[in-house]
């Protein structure tokens, strides 16, 4: 309480020096804002809250400490009043046009939010005591009635987040392609009137067709992708075995297979198509080009990661020669330096290779990159390995280069394969250097194709950027949810070893 | 087995003769380039064999040396496990640093790129000796930035060859060259060569602090800063959350929530470009359902802030999120049951345990965070481009601008004249500062010290 009382007095005193210095207009901005709208509540609700800001900072440490939090938390509250002013300011009371406009929305989804949390502790009191009751056990009905809330926060979090996802998968499939449309949508439901949930009543598969208008693909090729297709099955059959019955072996076994195979065979695909099948006159027709484009990158990337990091990360791992320590440095230094900050010279340097415009340029610009982090994370993986294997093969007479390739490589899958995916989805993610040297149509990227639409084009592109947004995100979608383990535990495994 | 040389001397010697071996290969790659190219040049094929051609003869002629090489000195195996990554850092990452650091001190722009300005062609009439008849007035046709065109450089173009040459003096329509043509030269290209200008990128930086500098770097810090904090708090509170075994269906939320990390950032970006549209926007539909009038999303330069910083806490929380519950689930169970059986509350624990247990493992990942998001060039550029224009600043630096993002609209941005020295001075002066954060990360993390073994 005396702290309380501290505070308040310094804030007090605070505000006034402030006044009398700055003088009114500039200084503190909540007291203008309460000012010159000329209401006593607000301008009491705006003082309580830069005070309580204040002694939130003033939460810890002694006397002269304390002076400094309030002040401190006194300006910074100040300033993100002023903030929110200005952003205030910035908005014309106008609704948008077509749009569906309640005023004062806000409060029936905050009754409505209130109702379901009372509609939640009336089941927990009803549930809690039935069960306790039958069970003869005495549980907290305010413990359940907690994990019901996180439960509706969660929900409602779940909601938000997806939000934007289903607003442009819905755009896939709508005809209009327009962002800026005035159409009103017919319906009994508020929600879908508003446009807040998509119109089922109109769905079409146009956007997409305009995608993969003028494609040609050969026979080959189907039966190619029909394979890859059935693998893909096998190996998420396998998968939910698994799941079932714990690692056991023909399940385990098949996975691995079904997945080399899928993998070899969408390399051979993506390798195998040719800008020639995409003879579509719009730029969106070379859609899935671009998909083909962005697959190859990546994969090529991966692997080039794969392939430099593998020696080098066995070499920091395990020999002992001079130098080791300062060539390490080096490594992660140089890492410093962002591949896209040298933007300019690597594209002078590419220019002077003639390399622009090609694959292999944009790789060997995405090699620097990919080298150091790839080479520590391996290193590290090495190391926790242990030597007895190695040991026992120089016993029997191997060479180093053997040792590394008959015992070390075999056990580096896992790692190997996160190195991997960690490039493969980098890489396909990347736009700035993609955009710097892919400039032919039929060079480009996901990225820079769906750039191109953006561009001022949304009035007739809209539903075709949505449509390919969907398509573009699907093997990166697969791929994360598929290898989820991979990412999760790389990473975090990476973060507390660091 | 072998032995390396020990020390310092070991070193220098092992680095000498890759360095030297490097070398060799490069002058003999050099070599056959230039022999394939005598070769393949023909009136035809006037471009002859593509410039990366010296990439793969420079790498065939380093094979046999290195094999030379292992013979008399047996521990360099060891160096070439290492070898093929040297390789590349110094071709790809060492190499074009250096030539940034070179550039930031030069005038190349797209006006001085090195190259011959086709717009400057002039067609020789004849040649006699060192002097070239021009059917033109020779500096005006060539375009000529010195008085009589003293001193430019000029590319001779005809039976199938190319040649650089320079001028000495221009007379009308006659060009005196330095170095008389051993061939028939039938156009003359002026090239718009680039030159070394000291200090001057880096004064105009300065000099125009107020109008890039300093406003762009503040934002980038704040931006940086409040990315990491708001994905750290949001990531951190469902963390906790969903860390708690007795909570159902939490790997269900778990994996719904990831997905703003599944999705490839490059195509959520921009797809929420059209969700901010005022007027058309799914966002702000939704906020008129409120009760909230359309907010200027994109287009108001404070807006635009807040637009970047909700579309990075929207991208970014779920990476917390993950990285909060791995370093939860390394705090051993048993240290919750011994709280438990002296007698502590749940937030007692929370408190005492969970709180000071996460502060290691996340330092080094928001300080990594900080870093990714200080050059996060992707989700500035691909939002909103750096816009919306703020009064009173460079047309390459307006309201959302970071340090990154004006470095390459300053390069590669017609508003930004391609002046790419300027830009490769920027780009230094972000490589300092990126320096900075990531020896700030090494200190705190000492991943550095245990190294040194």
């Amino acid at each position: 309480m005396r702290r309380v009382v501290f505070g308040a007095l310094v804030a007090a005193i605070y505000v006034v020096v402030r006044q009398v210095v700055f003088g009114l207009g500039s200084s503190n901005a909540w007291l203008v804002l309460a000012y010159e709208s000329g209401d006593a509540g607000l301008a009491l609700t705006l003082l309580a809250g830069v005070l309580f800001l204040g002694l939130i900072a003033a939460r810890f440490g002694s006397s002269w400490r304390d002076v400094l939090a309030v002040v401190a938390g006194l300006e910074a509250g100040t300033y993100l009043l002023a903030i929110g002013q200005a952003l205030g300011q910035a908005v014309r009371p106008r609704p948008a046009f077509g749009s569906v406009f309640i005023p004062g929305g806000w409060r029936y989804v905050l009754v409505g939010y209130l109702a379901i949390a009372l509609l939640l502790l009336v089941y927990s009191a009803v549930y809690i005591g039935v069960k306790n009751r039958l069970t003869r056990r005495k549980q907290s009905v305010w413990t359940f009635f907690g994990y019901a809330l996180i439960h509706l926060f969660l929900v409602s979090l779940v909601m938000l987040v997806f939000y934007p996802v289903i607003q442009v998968v819905a755009a896939s499939f709508d005809p209009t392609n327009n962002l800026f449309s005035f159409r009103r949508v017919n319906s009994p439901f508020l929600l879908v009137r508003a446009k807040v949930l998509p119109d089922f009543s109109r769905i079409s598969l146009e956007n997409y067709q305009r995608l993969v208008e003028g494609v040609v693909i050969y026979g080959y090729q189907w039966a190619l992708l029909a394979a890859a297709a059935l693998a893909l099955l096998l190996a998420l059959w396998s998968g939910y075995k698994l799941r079932r019955l714990g690692p056991v072996e023909p399940w385990a076994t098949l996975q691995g297979r079904a997945l080399s195979v899928f993998a070899l065979l969408a390399f051979l695909l993506v390798v195998l198509v040719s800008p020639s099948q995409f003879g579509g006159r719009s730029t969106e027709s070379k859609f899935l080009l671009w998909v083909r484009n962005t697959l190859l990158l990546s994969s090529a990337t991966g692997f080039l990661a794969v392939a430099l990091t593998a020696t080098a990360g066995y070499a920091f791992a395990r020999f002992r020669f001079p130098g080791r320590y300062p060539l390490l440095l080096t490594f992660i230094f140089v890492q410093m330096f962002p591949g896209f900050l040298a933007l300019i010279a690597i594209y002078y340097l590419l220019s002077a290779l003639d390399l622009l415009n090609t694959f292999t340029g944009l790789l060997l610009a995405y090699s620097g990159g990919i080298i150091s982090f790839g080479s520590w994370v391996y290193k590290g993986y090495i190391e926790s390995l242990g030597h007895s294997l190695e040991e026992a093969a120089y016993i029997d007479g191997a060479s180093r280069w053997q040792a590394f390739l008959r015992i070390i490589l075999p056990l580096s899958a896992p790692i190997f394969v996160f190195i991997f995916l960690l490039q493969f989805v980098g890489t396909y993610s990347e736009f700035i250097l993609a955009n710097l040297v892919l400039t032919g149509v039929e060079k480009w990227t996901v990225g820079i194709g769906l750039y191109s639409f953006t561009t001022g084009q949304f009035s007739t592109k809209w539903g075709v950027f949505a449509a390919a947004s969907v398509l573009g995100s699907l093997p990166i979608l697969m791929v994360f949810y598929g290898f989820q383990q991979y990412f999760v535990s790389g990473y975090t495994a990476g973060a507390v070893k660091e | 087995m072998y032995k390396h040389p020990p020390g310092l001397r070991g070193f220098l010697v092992a680095i000498g003769l890759l360095g030297a071996a490097i070398l060799a290969a490069f002058s003999i790659g050099l070599f056959a380039y230039w022999a394939l190219e005598r070769l393949a040049t023909s009136a035809s094929n006037p471009e002859g064999v593509p410039n990366y051609t010296l990439l793969i003869t420079s790498a065939l002629a380093l094979i046999p040396i290195l094999i030379l090489l292992a013979r008399r000195y047996a521990y360099l195996t060891d160096w070439y496990y290492l070898l093929p990554a040297m390789l590349f850092l110094l071709a790809f990452t060492v190499y074009p640093i250096v030539l940034t650091v070179y550039l930031a001190f030069t005038n190349y722009s797209g006006l001085h790129n090195g190259k011959p300005d086709r717009a400057s062609e002039t067609r020789v009439v004849r040649l006699a000796g060192r002097t070239l008849v021009l059917d033109g007035p020779a500096e005006t046709s060539l375009r000529c930035r010195n008085p009589s065109c003293s001193e430019e450089l000029v590319e001779l173009v005809g039976e199938g060859r190319r040649v650089y040459d320079r001028i000495e003096r221009a007379e009308e329509n006659r060009l005196v060259l330095a170095r008389a043509p051993d061939f028939e030269p039938r156009y003359v290209y002026r090239v718009n060569t680039f030159s070394y200008v000291g200090l001057k990128n880096f004064v105009f930086i300065f000099a125009n602090a107020s109008r890039a500098l300093i406003p762009v770097f503040l934002w980038n810090v704040v931006f940086a800063f409040a990315s990491v904090l708001s994905t750290a708090l949001l990531g951190l509170i469902l963390g906790i959350v969903l860390n708690n075994r007795r909570l159902p269906l939490r790997n269900t939320y778990r994996t719904l929530l990831v997905i703003s990390w599944a999705l490839p950032g490059v195509i959520t970006i921009q797809m929420w470009v059209a969700l901010l549209n005022k007027q058309f926007g799914a966002i702000n539909r939704l906020l008129g359902l409120l009760g909230v009038y359309p907010i200027p999303w994109l287009l108001d330069p404070l807006w635009a802030k807040v637009s970047v910083l909700l579309v990075n806490l929207w991208l970014g929380f779920p990476y917390m999120m993950t990285a909060t519950l791995g370093a939860l689930s390394t705090i051993p169970d048993e240290l919750y049951e011994a709280a438990r059986v002296d007698g502590a509350s749940s937030w007692q624990s929370f408190r005492r345990i969970t709180l000071p247990l996460l502060r290691a493992p996340f330092i080094p990942i928001l300080l990594s965070s900080f870093a990714y998001n200080f050059n996060n060039f992707n989700i500035i550029y691909l939002l909103t481009g750096g816009g919306p224009s703020s009064e009173g600043r460079l047309s390459t630096a307006q309201a959302t601008d970071i340090l990154i993002s004006w470095a390459y609209k300053t390069a590669f941005r017609a508003e930004g004249q391609s002046a790419y020295g300027l830009g490769a001075a920027i780009s230094l002066v972000i490589f300092a500062i990126t320096v900075g954060i990531s020896l700030v990360n090494f200190k705190f993390t000492g991943a550095l010290k245990e190294e040194r073994k």
